[in-house]
């Protein structure tokens, strides 16, 4: 498969999944900020924004903390490239530059989100019916999904939208948990659901623990092995997919590969009540660092191919990283 | 029959569908029978659930507003089509595909007489060196790069037309990235989705045999070193380009890669690609992007487009480019008025397609007599296409036909003038009835070991009332265009298909098996698989 090919799947999987994880925070936080007080609304706008890894990009629009300013500029803000809207539309003219290799059905689910979306006219959403909005933001791009595993041939095509996708959502997953880790205290009971309510996670803890405990928090969003949005979850799918690629390196070969086993080892033998009583935000940091280490060795090694390693064979020498500093410095393009 | 054509008026031209003497034609009788059966409504209503389905596909072509430094300043539209279908019966078709087959051969034998056979033509006299030399698609970069078989025009898209005798006459040649003929396609797609009824007892050839031809072309023009599975690809300005949609579709029909210049790298006079698993050799490249951006080391340098090295691998014959390069000068509009002569002197028959009469502006007979008319006359520049500068002197302004004359005095090589062709005109929905408007057809003819000719190709047609620019870059439609199979009962002959025997032989099942639907009952929904833009806007693309 062309490099180029396997980046632009990569990316629309990762914008898709962007779109979708932004329209479930913005749902819950809305919704539930109804009923509290200001102080608290700032904070969970705070929340929302660096669980989307935006933090920066809105302080510099200098715009308030509050619902309608922050909803506005995820959704559709000019400033920001990762809004919803954005996210849409760049998942879908990159489907649109490889769409020789999407499952039909696919392409036209996304197309039609996209025409839809642009269809629609959004501050009206905002201001009357929000709910409705990010619904069909969130079941629009479930249906892209669904089409992808229901009709999309497991090729490579497949694997790299999957490995973007599922590597945005791991990253999305661990700040998420990270940010809101010290708002779930005791009594703050609708802190603790609307946490598990963004990664669609409430039922299953409901069924698994009793009462609110922040190991039970970690075990299920961080290391279960079940819930489909848990960190480990995902990295372990993307494992499975990263090492079934044709024609690449396997294990320890591939820097990318390796990367990944170590950080989903590391979430596979952990203990939930160790963590919980160390450093707790340490820990996700270097996760989400690992994770983005990761996305960075994917593209040095598949999507930026250096030509001259197979014309002239340059032998590297050992213990020179494959691209200088990618893999180290944990580089890479968010947006 | 209902009260489709109680009202419909001729008008005095040739029109496909009613004769002069207002009946319908005998190879439309059946399908005016099925359009009885249907209201106004009904039609517009099908065309409403086509016009979504494409939508919703992203089946469009991109049109450009006038900023040259955003190239996402594009608007993707859907090419109208008309749901009319145009029926040519196969005998018709057996007389044009003779002649498109005999004027690609000469066309064929004249650039690889230009480029690599020393120019014989014009050492004889019968093309002027002059003229080949001053046209802006000579190439003398091509000088010497050999293409295998001489199938320089490997995808030929030649547009033809009717004149008010009903007579086939040959319009334009398109060598060298003629496009369209995904719609030709997918508007048959569509067209048995949205209105199966047209079709039932009928004898459409089959049209979606293309991918698999221009395949097999592209893979049996590949350089020995290609071996037994050479690697084709397609190449493509990019994703904001007009026919963008077409690129994706060949290479989806062909299940090949799509490339951008970017993904493709020369090395040592060898084609490679980019993959996730290292570089890959390339041996065909069926290219959509023009010449001068095709590779920045000869052409234009400031192309981004291209590969660097393109030329230096294709001369060396370690990769075919399909069209060949320097095709160009061949469709030079000037040029155009030697082809029967070429079809004389290189295969010695009599053309079977005539040209539209065209007059040559440096002979200053031909141009006084000219200048006298302009008024009457279509007045082209030579190296266009798309249907940009034309003046169509009986439609034109004072100042257009001015600006005309003048160019002409300032610059005579540039323009040719030609009678003003009334295209035949075909019924097309237009708000609750029909009314007559102008068609061309573009055939597409393949060349390899033998030239062939996909049946039916492109009718556009132009929406606009009186209108004669049927181009898709100036608003004009398409229509589906059926060839008939010949009646069983009909002795086997002149026209049957030169395609059968070859599916025969490939064991595969026959492109042109007919088209067997059955009746209708109640509403289908459009499912067409992909498809592309036609036209001929330009970044670097098409022609």
């Amino acid at each position: 498969m062309l490099a180029r090919t396997a980046e632009y799947l990569f990316w629309s999987g990762r914008y898709l999944e962007r779109a979708e994880s932004t329209a479930r925070q913005l749902d819950v936080t809305y919704h539930r900020l109804l009923e509290v007080t200001p102080a608290e609304e700032a904070d969970a706008w705070s929340d929302v924004l660096v669980a989307v890894g935006l933090e920066d990009d809105y302080v510099a629009t200098g715009y308030p903390r509050s619902a309608a300013p922050v909803s506005e500029f995820l959704v559709m803000g000019p400033a920001n490239r990762g809004s919803i809207v954005a996210s849409v539309a760049q998942a879908r003219d990159n489907a649109r530059g490889v769409r020789e290799h999407l499952a039909m059905e696919l392409w036209e689910a996304l197309n039609t989100l996209h025409l839809n979306l642009g269809a629609r006219d959004l501050s009206y959403d905002l201001a009357m019916q929000p709910f409705e909005l990010y619904g069909f933001v969130r079941s629009g791009i479930q249906g892209v999904i669904g089409c992808a595993t229901e009709t999309w041939s497991r090729e490579d095509a497949w694997r790299f939208f999957m490995l973007g996708l599922l590597l945005e959502r791991a990253e999305m997953s661990v700040r998420t948990l990270r940010v809101r880790h010290p708002r779930h205290q005791p009594d703050a009971v609708h802190e603790w659901s609307a946490t598990l309510r963004s990664a669609s996670a409430l039922q299953a803890y409901r069924r698994q623990y009793r009462g609110y405990r922040p190991a039970a928090m970690v075990e299920l969003l961080l290391l279960s092995p079940t819930l489909p949005r848990s960190v480990l979850f995902s990295l372990r799918f993307a494992e499975e997919i990263l090492g079934s690629l044709s024609d690449r390196p396997t294990g320890s070969r591939s820097v990318a590969l390796r990367l990944l086993g170590r950080v989903r080892a590391e979430l596979e033998f952990a203990d939930a009540a160790e963590l919980v009583a160390g450093d707790l935000d340490e820990v996700l940091t270097v996760v989400e660092s690992q994770i983005r280490d990761v996305a960075s060795a994917v593209a040095a090694e598949c999507f930026s191919y250096r030509v001259e390693l197979d014309l002239h064979s340059l032998a590297l020498l050992p213990g020179e990283p494959l691209i200088p500093g990618a893999v180290a410095t944990g580089q890479v393009a968010t947006t | 029959m209902g009260d489709w054509f109680d009202e419909y008026a001729t008008d005095g031209f040739h029109d496909e569908v009613v004769a002069a003497d207002g009946e319908v034609r005998p190879h439309y009788r059946r399908m005016v029978d099925a359009l009885g059966a249907l209201s106004p409504e009904d039609l517009a209503r099908a065309e409403r659930r086509r016009t979504a389905a494409f939508r919703t596909q992203g089946i469009t072509f991109t049109v450009y507003g006038d900023d040259e430094d955003d190239p996402g300043a594009g608007i993707e539209r859907t090419f109208p089509m008309d749901l009319v279908p145009r029926v040519i019966p196969s005998d018709e078709w057996a007389h044009l595909e003779r002649g498109l087959v005999q004027r690609v051969t000469a066309l064929n034998r004249f650039l690889d007489d230009l480029y690599v056979g020393g120019m014989q033509i014009v050492n004889d006299g019968v093309v002027p060196r002059w003229l080949v030399l001053s046209s802006d698609g000579f190439t003398p970069e091509a000088f010497g790069v050999p293409v295998p078989m001489g199938a320089r025009c490997l995808v030929a898209g030649i547009d033809v037309i009717r004149d008010d005798r009903g007579e086939y006459r040959v319009l334009e040649d398109n060598l060298r990235s003629p496009s369209g003929v995904s719609y030709v396609i997918e508007n048959r797609a569509a067209l048995t989705r949205v209105l199966p009824q047209l079709f039932a007892g009928e004898r459409v050839r089959r049209v979606d045999g293309y991918g698999r031809k221009l395949l097999d072309a592209l893979r049996r023009a590949s350089p020995p070193s290609g071996g037994e599975s050479p690697t084709v690809v397609v190449l493509t300005p990019g994703i904001y380009n007009s026919a963008y949609f077409e690129h994706v579709f060949l290479a989806t029909q062909m299940g090949i890669e799509l490339v951008e210049g970017r993904d493709l790298v020369v090395d040592d006079h060898v084609v490679y690609m980019r993959t996730t698993a290292g570089l890959k050799r390339v041996d065909v490249i069926y290219r959509r992007i023009d010449d001068r951006f095709l590779d920045p080391v000869v052409f234009r340098a400031d192309s981004t487009l291209g590969v660097p090295g393109l030329m230096s691998a294709a001369r060396a014959g370690n990769v075919t480019i399909a069209n060949a390069v320097g095709n160009g000068v061949a469709d030079d509009k000037a040029v155009y008025a030697y082809v029967p002569e070429m079809i004389r002197y290189y295969l010695g028959e009599e053309p079977i397609l005539p040209n539209v009469p065209t007059y040559l502006l440096w002979d200053e007979e031909q141009r006084a007599e000219v200048l006298a008319r302009l008024p009457e006359l279509v007045v082209k520049p030579v190296a266009e296409a798309g249907g940009y500068g034309l003046m169509i002197g009986p439609q034109a302004t004072e100042a257009e036909i001015e600006a005309a004359r003048r160019g002409i005095e300032a610059d005579p090589r540039n323009y040719i003038a030609q009678e003003v062709v009334q295209l035949s005109r075909h019924p097309a929905l237009v708000g609750d009835h029909f009314e007559g408007r102008h068609v061309d057809l573009r055939p597409f003819v393949l060349s390899g070991e033998k030239v062939e000719v996909l049946p039916g190709g492109l009718t556009r047609v132009a929406m606009r009332k009186g209108s004669l620019i049927v181009n898709s870059s100036q608003g004009g439609g398409s229509k589906d265009t059926w060839v008939l199979a010949p009646e069983p009962s009909s002795p086997a002959g002149a026209d049957e298909s030169p395609d059968a025997e070859a599916d025969e032989r490939d064991g595969a099942d026959a492109d042109d098996e007919l088209l067997d639907i059955e009746p209708a009952t109640g509403t289908v929904d459009v499912t067409v698989v992909g498809s592309a833009a036609a036209g001929s806007s330009g970044r670097g693309g098409g022609s």
